[in-house]
């Protein structure tokens, strides 16, 4: 009771409380490679203080992984404002994508049963023998509808039907814990059903004893950076104690921020732009002496692989002592 | 009924002269824009730079396509940059260039000459008195220039581009275990933004100001020539160009001495004097007795004496040689004095709430736990400049300074105090020495350093905690000014003495040594189009 009359009292924060103080800059992959201000947070915001419409207001070249959002003084939600701009800015994809999930919805579910569930990505649907490790290793059931289509419809800003949402949660009701390897998707299922316990992917695997324990001090530890900015206060704790424990490295900034390796941005998202993530793979290694390195996502992995000499294993792998990721 | 024209005609006439159909001239203080009954019996000092109307901006925009720089004229691009972090100065450039190269920046200087385009340059933006808000012509954005070029751990010195924010440069020096010497508690400050003014630090009583720690740059000059200097070659630029505002040249490149990184371990001592507490940090300066040192207060009620080592044994030293003369408490001593203080004072237990409030959210904020290894502090700057936008940051900053030699500082402060206990129920002040080096005194003319100062210089913060209120700028330029008249006062100086604060400047320096660098400014910025009425 407190603590809803503690929180209806918390005003919203918006673009109009952005001060400028540029600390979402340096955190941002997008920055990193442009150097342009105006594909910012910051850059966003002070355009729409100036009364820039959202039309031109650049919000494709955000990639929602969400590193701006814990930084931010001002406590904007500001993968939230890219979110939000882009669901008012007509998408030329969104046809098609609504006819994607409106085929999805028409297709009836069988009904299963289990006390977990876990929602795999796409990236990890393209690899049937580390998926069966996952499932193996979490004792939970795959859902048999993945949600890719929501996924998509989320990150670019497409109305999501009523009756395909009905569809994708139904089976997770009454489920006591799933498990979500999509960050963004993890971040809006926790907003819909609150009640609810929902945990992301590389925290269940990095809480099995039968992984963590292969951890070394000579790992580079690549978080997978959705999940964990949208819930940074606990889990940067939770990363902290890893750390402290198993000694190895993070792919966390001064700020203990995760720096993205895949950064897609929307356009890259729908596969209508071709993607480079080596700069962004090679900042994360930069500098450091490593002997092995440990990915949440199975998309991250295949970026490092391409350049870097030491074995990429999924975390998933280190509980049988690090098989190689097949990309 | 009034004919529209001659009203048109009326309304022209109203124009004073100092807005944007005349020019003033460089180096001079124009007229006041407010009436003179606006502010009865307050000395006012700020000049509002006037906006300059654009007439060769067209055939200069099109120079600069030809030459392949993009040129931003959208609202968007140029809105970003309508304020600084002061949020009291505001304009708009004609057009924004994200500078990529000194052979840009040279180009673009160079058509700003012949056309006579003022080019405001930016780094951070977070100096707070409209010095990086461009009121027409262009905004060169620097942060384009943000790559770290060498990085030489047997020398000990890294070369970077002058765009990049302190942070920036951190991230990759700890990634071959080094550090910079000391930069601003602000980490999206830049190496050329904070060149160009200071740049204080809580070690710099022992390592100096920011821009001290600078061997040589590369300087693109106003007139578009790529110019490296340093002390022992164009040694004449260079002591201009460091501490100069961006007066003389657009840092481009920067070498800069780096050390060692190391976590920190911090000692809080609180008193309920500031005579006191800046008698004890000075003591702690003047002997070398601590690795960081500076004060930061909730008004003159809790102050608070930080002291941090980087390695054991000069924390041991520290404690066996010094401790004991600190008249500073404990975390606990000091909470028994404060409820001794307002037990007897019931009509302040506002104050004595706020100052809980306050304690109880800052204090876990400096010392999270991802911060910290082993009771050390492990990233000072990320620490304490998050804490610094959470709990001071906000679209409106006014920051008022001033900077002493050691001996005058104690009343500076304590005057200062008086100033911001009339105009604001909560504010700040921070406080830190600067140790100077007896070799840069060239650069430290006409600078934030004052000239009077031997060995240490002081420098006071007076930053009142805005909040959600809204003051009229009349009330807050009052305060600066109240502020600034103490520095003239007692012939100190200022870490933000140019852009709105340009009419302190003939009063602070006097008129010999600003027609000396009027002179020079002139000789090399013949269309006197760089930073533009910042200080010239
Ligand atoms: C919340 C807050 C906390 C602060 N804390 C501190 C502190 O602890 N210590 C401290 O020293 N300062 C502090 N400051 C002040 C501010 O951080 C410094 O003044 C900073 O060094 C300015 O750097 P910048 O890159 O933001 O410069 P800008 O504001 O962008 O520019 C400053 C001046 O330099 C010029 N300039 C910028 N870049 C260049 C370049 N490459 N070449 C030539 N001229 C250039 C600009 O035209 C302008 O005149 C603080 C400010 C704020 C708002
Ligand atoms: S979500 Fe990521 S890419 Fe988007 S603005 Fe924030 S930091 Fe940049
Ligand atoms: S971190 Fe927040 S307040 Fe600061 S510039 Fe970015 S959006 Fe604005």
């Amino acid at each position: 009771m407190w603590g809803f009359v503690k929180n209806a009292f918390i005003p919203r924060r918006d673009h109009t409380d952005c001060s400028g103080c540029s600390l979402c800059l340096p955190v941002c992959p997008v920055w990193r490679q442009t150097r342009d201000i105006s594909l910012t947070p910051h850059g966003r915001a002070k355009a729409m203080q100036q009364g820039e419409a959202v039309s031109v207001v650049a919000v494709e070249s955000c990639t929602l992984c969400g590193a701006c959002d814990p930084v931010c003084p001002e406590q904007i939600d500001l993968s939230g404002m890219t979110l939000k701009l882009r669901r008012q800015t007509e998408h030329p994809h969104a046809p098609a994508l609504q006819a994607r999930m409106d085929e999805k919805a028409a297709h009836p579910l069988t009904s299963q049963h289990a006390a977990a569930k876990w929602l795999p990505d796409q990236a990890l649907s393209e690899h049937p023998e580390l998926l069966a490790r996952i499932t193996d290793l979490l004792g939970a059931r795959v859902t048999e509808d993945d949600g890719a289509d929501i996924a998509l419809a989320l990150e670019a800003g497409v109305i999501i039907p009523a009756h395909r949402m009905q569809r994708f949660l139904a089976p997770l009701k009454g489920v006591k814990r799933i498990i979500v390897a999509d960050g963004l998707l993890l971040k809006h299922l926790k907003k819909l059903l609150p009640a609810m316990y929902f945990v992301s992917l590389g925290e269940a695997l990095s809480n099995h004893a039968d992984v963590s324990h292969n951890l070394r001090a000579t790992d580079l530890y690549v978080i997978e950076p959705r999940a964990y900015h949208s819930d940074y206060q606990r889990l940067v704790k939770h990363y902290d104690r890893l750390r402290a424990k198993h000694g190895c490295a993070f792919n966390l900034d001064l700020q203990r921020i995760a720096i993205p390796i895949t950064s897609r941005n929307l356009p890259q998202r729908m596969g209508l732009m071709a993607h480079d993530d080596d700069a962004q793979a090679r900042w994360a290694l930069h500098g450091r002496s490593i002997s092995r390195i440990v990915v949440e996502s199975s998309e991250d992995g295949m970026a490092l692989e391409k350049i870097s000499d030491v074995p990429v294993v999924h975390l998933a792998e280190l509980a049988d002592h690090g098989v190689h990721v097949q990309a | 009924m009034i004919h529209q024209e001659s009203f048109l005609e009326f309304l022209h006439d109203m124009i004073p002269e100092t807005s944007d159909r005349t020019s003033i001239e460089p180096g001079t203080v124009g007229p006041c824009h407010v009436g003179s009954d606006a502010l009865i019996g307050i000395k006012r000092q700020q000049t509002n730079p006037t906006r300059w109307i654009g007439d060769s901006w067209q055939a200069f925009a099109d120079v600069l396509r030809e030459n392949g720089i993009e040129l931003r004229e959208s609202i968007a691009a140029r809105g970003t940059f309508a304020t600084d972090a002061g949020g009291t100065a505001y304009g708009m450039p004609h057009g924004v260039v994200i500078a990529r190269s000194a052979a840009q920046v040279s180009a673009l200087l160079k058509a700003a000459q012949q056309y006579r385009v003022p080019v405001t340059v930016r780094g951070g933006g977070l100096i707070t008195e409209g010095e990086s808000v461009a009121f027409g012509g262009v905004l060169l954005d620097m942060t384009g220039m943000s790559r770290v070029l060498h990085i030489d751990t047997d020398a000990l010195t890294v070369r970077t581009e002058g765009g990049i924010f302190w942070h920036s440069l951190a991230e990759e020096l700890r990634r071959a275990n080094m550090d910079y010497l000391s930069a601003p508690l602000n980490m999206t400050s830049s190496v050329g933004g904070t060149l160009g003014v200071g740049g204080i630090d809580v070690n710099s009583p022992r390592l100096g100001c920011s821009a001290d720690q600078a061997l040589a740059l590369q300087v693109v000059t106003p007139t578009g020539d790529i110019v490296e200097c340093s002390d022992t070659l164009n040694a004449e630029l260079f002591q201009r160009v460091i501490l100069g505002y961006g007066q003389f040249g657009v840092i481009t490149e920067a070498t800069l001495k780096i050390r060692p990184y190391t976590p920190l371990r911090m000692h809080y001592f609180y008193y309920d004097s500031l005579r006191s507490a800046i008698e004890d940090l000075q003591m702690l300066d003047k002997n070398d007795a601590s690795d960081y040192s500076g004060i930061l207060t909730i008004m003159d009620c809790a102050v608070n004496l930080l002291v941090a080592f980087d390695s054991d044994e000069r924390e041991a030293a520290f404690k066996a040689n010094w401790q004991a003369r600190l008249r500073g408490h404990g975390e606990f001593g000091f909470a028994l004095c404060i409820a001794g203080r307002y037990a007897l004072r019931p009509w302040k237990l506002g104050e004595a709430w706020f100052l809980f409030r306050r304690k109880r959210e800052l204090f876990p904020e400096l010392q999270r736990a991802e911060y910290m290894r082993d009771g050390k502090m492990v990233d000072r700057t990320v620490v304490f400049s998050r804490a610094v936008w959470k709990f001071w940051g906000g679209k409106q900053m006014v920051i008022p300074d001033l900077a002493t030699s050691s001996e005058k500082f104690v009343e500076a402060v304590e005057r200062g105090n008086k100033v911001c206990r009339k105009y604001f129920p909560h504010y700040t002040l921070y406080l830190v020495g600067i140790k100077l080096r007896p070799e840069h005194k060239a650069h430290y003319e006409m600078s934030c350093i004052p000239p009077d100062a031997e060995d240490w210089a002081y420098g006071c913060e007076f930053e009142p905690m805005i909040g959600g209120h809204v003051y009229s700028r009349d009330h807050l330029q009052s305060f600066k000014n109240a502020i600034y008249d103490i520095g003239v006062d007692l012939g100190g100086s200022y870490y933000r003495f140019g852009g709105m604060m340009k009419g302190y400047i003939r009063r602070v320096f006097g008129d010999e040594v600003v027609d000396r660098h009027l002179a020079m400014k002139r000789r090399a910025d013949p269309a006197m189009i760089l930073n533009r009425d910042v200080i010239f």
